[in-house]
């Protein structure tokens, strides 16, 4: 299929492996974070760090949508989804991410009427087809998914639904990065940029990278030769001692990405002054809540939600696997007390999770081996 | 996402790689025509992949 088998090529991934490993400095250690959970997953899918060499280190950024969600906030979503008034949807990945009394799911089995949908869209057709319910959409992902959400609320406001409602929890990917390259835990060389949040916001906003920190960003698709040839550039830019964002996804990534979406989410959506984010605390202006315009249309005004920031389960190492501190398999409960079929932490739920990534290509078995 | 059709009100009907066939809104991407192969993301298209088509 075009643009899927052209960037699965085995003898292409040989070739630009050895471009890598001629164009490492020995003795030196390069530490380089794939911010996007796609990435992730295609690294482990692929084996693509098999094909680097010894001293190249990716870590994994902070890029899974429903890893960042906080404990508290599912709370709140449980606390709307038993309203007897309410019929709950969410993606289907939500439904099992823990909060401090249970899930979503259990919640379900519990006898509220949590529903999985695969859009907002989704979500808004099931509204039509129950007047007499309120329907909320629990809305989680980065700027790649708002604009579908935005799209749904425009389009609801457009038809009159009047029982369509949006617990919003939309997150930018720019205040992560920041409070990453200002952490001390962290060293870095540089960042596989987040191909699908560029598609809508554009390479622009991740120029603050190379400018402040120095640091090369390079925004890369998600097969497994995207991701290798965009380790290889950013290699590049430190062999040259150059230091810029470059697209290596220019065949989905415009520079200045998607005015459309943009102007969409600019409508319906305004920037909170403070979200919380799993393992990384509260980040001023990172994400997202219904512009006055829509307000009416929030499930957070409409239903009372307990608000409570809730602790991490101690055993969890999320937050330090979120920023790259440590590795899914350094986790204490990682495989054993946290699997994919009973995760303790959010990592361990998304397929585009680190922890979830690890486990399921086999990558739990081969560092207990290493070890 | 493959397009296979245009529908009506912002909509194509779409082909995925293993060939499952749904509805996907169009209303964030210029001049969509069949045949195109769309990024979608929920349900939405966010961009064409390919060259930019001219207006």
């Amino acid at each position: 299929m075009k643009y899927v088998d052209e960037f699965r090529n085995a003898g292409l991934g040989k070739a630009l492996s050895a471009q890598v490993v001629a164009i490492v400095e020995p003795g030196r250690h390069y530490k380089i974070m794939e911010v996007c959970g796609g990435h992730t997953h295609t690294i482990y899918k692929y084996g693509v760090d098999d094909l680097l060499p010894a001293n190249v280190e990716l870590v994994h950024g902070p890029g899974c949508p429903v890893c960042v969600i906080p404990m508290g906030r599912v709370d709140d979503a449980i606390a709307v989804a038993r309203r007897p008034e309410v019929i709950f949807t969410c993606f289907g990945d939500m439904l099992r991410v823990p909060g401090s009394a249970g899930t979503l799911l259990e919640a379900k089995a519990g006898g509220a009427d949590v529903r999985m949908v695969y859009s907002p869209l989704d979500a808004l057709r099931i509204a039509r087809q129950n007047p007499d319910r309120d329907v909320v959409f629990f809305a989680i992902g980065f700027e790649t998914t708002a604009p579908s959400t935005a799209l749904t609320l425009m389009r609801a406001r457009a038809e009159g639904i009047a029982n369509f409602f949006c617990f919003c929890n939309h997150v930018t990917i720019v205040p992560p990065l920041r409070a990453l390259l200002e952490s001390p835990d962290l060293r870095l060389d540089g960042f596989v940029g987040p191909g699908h949040v560029s598609t809508v916001v554009g390479a622009r906003p991740f120029e603050f990278i190379p400018k402040d920190y120095g640091k090369p960003v390079v925004i890369s698709g998600f097969e497994p030769l995207d991701v290798l040839q965009s380790v290889y550039m950013i290699l590049q830019q430190l062999a040259e001692g150059r230091c810029e964002v470059e697209n290596q996804y220019t065949r989905v990534v415009p520079y200045d990405g998607n005015p459309k979406a943009l102007q969409a989410v600019g409508e319906v959506f305004e920037l909170r002054p403070h979200f919380e984010w799993r393992g990384l605390g509260f980040i001023s202006q990172s994400g997202l809540r219904l512009s006055p315009a829509y307000r009416d249309l929030d499930a957070e005004l409409r239903y009372p939600v307990p608000g409570l920031r809730v602790a991490d389960p101690k055993a969890c190492q999320c937050g330090e696997v979120l920023k790259g501190v440590i590795k899914p398999w350094e986790c204490k409960v990682f495989g054993t007390a946290c699997t994919p079929e009973r995760p303790i932490g959010t990592c361990m739920v998304s397929s585009e999770g680190a922890c979830a990534a690890y486990y399921n290509y086999g990558r739990f078995a081969r560092e207990r081996e290493l070890v | 996402m493959r397009v296979i059709r245009l529908g009506d009100d912002g909509v194509a009907i779409c082909v995925n790689p293993d060939d499952q066939v749904s509805e996907v809104e169009i209303g964030l991407v210029d001049h969509v025509l069949p045949g195109d192969a769309l990024l979608v993301h929920a349900g939405v298209a966010i961009a064409r992949l390919g060259e930019a088509r001219p207006a």
